[in-house]
């Protein structure tokens, strides 16, 4: 069992009695080697600024033996608190037992980026955390040559030992750590880092380093957070997304039982429009109480007089529905690619098959509600925030605050749910604004269940109207697709945040004739990035067109698949801008990888086998974040519509995976949100005013109905590790529709099923 | 003065709001946090509790009612030297948690279940727990921990309600 990390103030006291010996950790993620820790705004640095000389953002080694490893970002769900430390530990070279891991604070001078997003917090650190541990190890080695009066290359370490490979003898890291943290910096060409066949701790299973802590109920998330004489706070926003509070009535408000105080706060900035790296907050009424329950029951009996004239009134659901569904049969105002020659190749098609689909908003329902604690005090503030950008979030709280950013100090908590919401820090924003007024107050400001689903940041809905040629030998020749999404206001040229459409999707870039036109709806929702962001929704409409043309075809989809995919790779593309700094570079599709995992999946679920009556697999490929995956549906579903999910066979290449434990969590839970989102998944709204409030109006998949999965992972061990947090959803939600098809012949072509009367039984 | 016993201590909560939901008085009073608020209104189980051995969620469950009942929460499951409970046990063995939000809830229902039937069928554990919800959908590995703390436990209790928790 892994011990658990040591976090809080008082054990951090407790570790400053003790000696502490550091060694220097490296370069990578924009670390200042030599920067002083005693000049850091954190509590963890005291630790560290009574001990010897040198700065150690992730390593430290006690005269104990125990070995204290950072983990740089936040940690939401996906498993990286255990993963970077593990790569750290592998190129060190000790053992894991031996490992404690400590949350690292936020200080991009030490750590550069710290975020956890888009699938790439291994993939960007994944060489990094080598060179760290492998710098640390070297600088051991070289304490250790010059301590024992021995050539550094009679030296050799394993398991947290310097051996001598002279005389056997053995020697703990801790010994050599005081001299070590003196060393020379080696420089990364002096670094020698493992073949990945001597790696002893990568490639195998390890379980979470908070699960003790999680199983006996300890306070590690941010809604646990607690400070002297804390104060809590509920903020409540107008129905319609972007009004403002007039006026309240603050005299009953006041009067009740437990409330502390009650404020208008004031907008700040677009936030509808900015997207997630700006500063903003609805308006809206706070009120401060001595608790959560005084807080909340005094929101109940909150009236508001809102000023609605900057919320967008016209914005409907229902009505974008009907816009799409007329302009369907049309091509959209915008082209977006048009390579061959589109209409040439359908005037000269055997067969046309057209095909339009919808998707919904959907809301990330972190099941922790979005909460954040602060307390300002003498012109600087510290936030204690589950936010997946902390990086982000400070410049933002300092503009809120009206304080330079180094008056703000940002702890890292662990998240209840990521999943993309956390992305977005207006709930550090809010209570910024709420602590400024309650100077000296600790506040934590806590979102009801009810504020969380009216106020997400809503993967956006929208619509593709597909067309495809067949020539008369059944090859598909042609696509055309006609997307419908989303834009904040009708002046607006580009969709709303993350309603954009990547033109990269299979078949795009695998036919000669491709035309793709666009159509943006105005609806001032705010959106954002929702797990597989993008992908989410595509794999559903995508995958499930394909299948539709190669049922047309009269061919098997897995050959339909295998046979588009036969052909040479393009060039690789190049590096999107605005990218943060030490991304891999991107890399080329690869159509072998992508071939691998269907045939995989089908072999493995024994794809083609005679199925009962009712009763059908489904199949779907699809590629995001750099991570090829292959699903297999086994599902049944009767004449009303009652269907079961018997098992998904999943296959993925994720290149080389470091914790099969958390890879194959991954996956797990993907699938099954997959299946969640295509059942029930739904957000609709008229006026701007959301129409679910909680559980029971956008239900969640429950054990009952959760299939069995087979996960796989194909390892090409010499290919870089891609993030295993997010491509395995999209495949799901096709692959489990293609499956009723072939079970029902019905094809479903928008989600949530729930509304086109399937049940899961 | 009220008090409440929970995890086997007598617990004063002050002159609280008898209305008040037991959530917040674990939570905002007795600084119990691993008992977590989910939706507040009894659809997904982060806050499960046992009242006197049964799951229920504290979400709903106003305060003034609890006299005389043995409460216990995530933090009285295991034994005061630390000893975790068996599916506490299982629960690190099959690496469960992802975000681990809901795992207090989960755990909280699972015991409760193995306690009055400790060689339950994949419908009885789907019964007895699809009303926690898990966002990160850890079914599978719920499901499996169960079974392996029923094999641990065969035969022995899963809780004592009258130990004392390991921390206060």
């Amino acid at each position: 069992m892994k011990p658990f990390s040591v976090q809080d103030d008082k054990k951090v006291t407790d570790l400053n009695r003790r000696q502490f010996f550091k060694v220097s950790g490296v370069a990578g993620g924009g670390l200042v080697l030599g920067l002083g820790m005693s000049a850091s705004k954190h509590a963890n640095a005291q630790l560290i600024a009574e001990g010897p000389s040198e700065l150690s953002p992730y390593v430290q080694i006690q005269s104990n033996g125990r070995i204290n490893i950072f983990s740089k970002n936040p940690e939401c769900g996906q498993g990286i608190k255990t993963g970077l430390p593990l790569i750290i530990a592998e190129e060190l070279d000790v053992r894991w037992e031996d490992v404690d891991v400590i949350q690292a604070d936020i200080d991009p001078t030490k750590y550069g980026m710290q975020l956890a997003g888009g699938s790439m917090s291994t993939p960007m650190n994944w060489t990094a955390m080598r060179q760290a541990g492998a710098t640390a190890r070297l600088m051991i080695l070289a304490a250790a040559a010059q301590q024992l009066y021995v050539p550094i290359a009679e030296l050799r370490t394993s398991e947290s030992k310097v051996i001598n490979t002279t005389t056997g003898d053995e020697y703990n890291y801790s010994e050599f750590a005081e001299l070590a943290a003196t060393m020379p910096i080696p420089t990364v060409e002096e670094l020698s880092l493992k073949d990945p066949s001597d790696f002893t701790l990568l490639g195998k299973r390890y379980s979470g380093v908070d699960n003790h802590e999680l199983v006996t109920g300890k306070p590690l998330f941010g809604i646990d957070q607690n400070r002297p004489d804390m104060a809590y706070a509920t903020y409540t926003k107008s129905p319609a997304l972007g009004g403002t509070a007039i006026s309240f009535n603050e005299v009953h408000i006041k009067s009740l039982n437990g409330v502390i105080d009650a404020f208008i706060i004031a907008p700040v900035g677009d936030l509808i429009g900015q997207g997630m790296n700006g500063a903003a907050i609805f308006g809206g009424v706070a009120i401060v109480a001595n608790s959560t329950w005084a807080a909340m029951k005094a929101k109940q009996e909150l009236e508001v007089e809102w000023d609605n004239s900057a919320a967008d009134t016209n914005a409907s659901w229902s009505k974008l529905v009907a816009n799409a569904e007329s302009i369907a049969d049309q091509d959209g105002p915008m082209e977006l690619l048009n390579n061959g020659d589109v209409d040439a190749a359908f005037a000269n098609a055997d067969q046309i098959i057209e095909s339009f689909y919808e998707f919904p908003y959907q809301s990330h329902v972190n099941l922790e509600p979005q909460n954040c604690t602060a307390l300002y005090e003498n012109g600087r503030i510290e936030l204690w925030a589950p936010s997946q950008t902390p990086t982000f979030a400070e410049p933002g709280v300092a503009a809120i605050a009206g304080i330079s950013p180094e008056n703000v100090v940002l702890n890292q908590t662990r998240i209840g749910g990521g999943f993309g919401r956390r992305l977005n820090n207006d709930f550090a924003f809010e209570v910024t604004a709420i602590a400024r007024l309650m100077e000296g107050t600790p506040v934590k400001l806590q979102w009801t269940r009810e504020d969380d689903m009216a106020f997400d940041f809503y993967r956006p809905g929208g619509f593709h109207s597909y067309k495809a040629a067949l020539n008369a030998e059944g090859i598909m020749v042609a696509f055309s697709d006609h997307f419908i999404t989303v834009a904040q206001d009708e002046n607006s040229q580009r969709p709303i945040e993350a309603a954009n459409l990547s033109l990269d999707i299979l078949p795009m870039e695998h036919l000669e004739n491709v035309r793709v036109t666009q159509t943006l709806q105005p609806a001032a929702i705010q959106t954002g990035y929702m797990r597989a962001p993008g992908s989410n929704a595509y794999a559903f409409t995508f995958q499930s067109f394909l299948h539709e043309v190669a049922e047309a075809a009269g061919k098997d989809y897995r050959d339909f698949l295998l046979d588009m995919l036969d052909r040479e790779d393009l060039p690789a593309p190049p590096m999107p801008e605005g990218m943060p700094p030490g991304l891999p570079a991107p890399v080329a599709f690869s159509n072998e990888r992508a071939r691998n995992v269907i045939a995989s999946v089908t072999d493995r679920a024994e794809w083609g086998r005679a199925m009962p009556e009712g009763r059908a697999l489904g199949l779907a490929f699809y590629y995001s974040h750099s991570g090829y995956v292959a699903q297999v549906a086994d599902v049944s579903v009767n004449s009303q519509k009652e269907m079961t999910v018997h098992k998904v066979w999943s296959v993925a290449d994720f290149g080389f995976i470091h914790n099969l434990n958390g890879a194959e969590n991954q996956v797990q839970g993907s699938v099954l949100d997959g299946l969640s989102q295509l059942m029930y998944a739904k957000i609709s709204f008229e006026g701007a005013v959301i129409e679910q409030s909680n559980f029971h109006q956008y239900p969640l998949l429950r054990m009952s109905n959760a299939p069995a999965v087979d996960t796989h992972f194909l390892e090409p061990i010499d290919v870089f590790p891609s993030g295993s947090g997010e491509p395995a959803l999209p495949p799901a939600l096709p692959a489990i529709a293609n499956a009723i098809y072939s079970a029902s012949g019905e094809r479903v072509r928008k989600t949530p099923l729930s509304e086109l009367g399937y049940t899961l039984v | 003065m009220a008090t409440l016993n929970i995890n086997g201590q007598s617990m004063d909560i002050g002159e609280l709001d008898p209305s008040t939901p037991l959530l917040w008085v674990l939570r905002d009073e007795l600084g119990l946090v691993g008992t977590k608020y989910g939706c507040g209104i009894a659809q997904c189980g982060a806050c499960t509790v046992h009242l006197d051995g049964a799951p229920v969620r504290s979400c709903q469950i106003p305060v003034g009612t609890l006299e005389n009942q043995q409460i216990t929460t995530i933090e009285g499951l295991a034994t005061a030297d630390g000893t975790l409970n068996p599916v506490q046990q299982a629960w690190i063995e099959h690496d469960v948690p992802q975000c681990g939000y809901c795992q207090a809830g989960q755990i909280m229902s699972a015991t409760a279940l193995l306690s009055k039937n400790s060689n339950p069928s994949d419908a009885e554990i789907d019964a007895s727990m699809s009303g926690n919800i898990c966002r990160c959908a850890t079914y599978i590995r719920i499901k499996a921990a169960i079974k392996t703390a029923a094999q641990t436990a065969s035969g022995t209790a899963f809780y004592d309600a009258t130990s004392q928790p390991e921390t206060a």
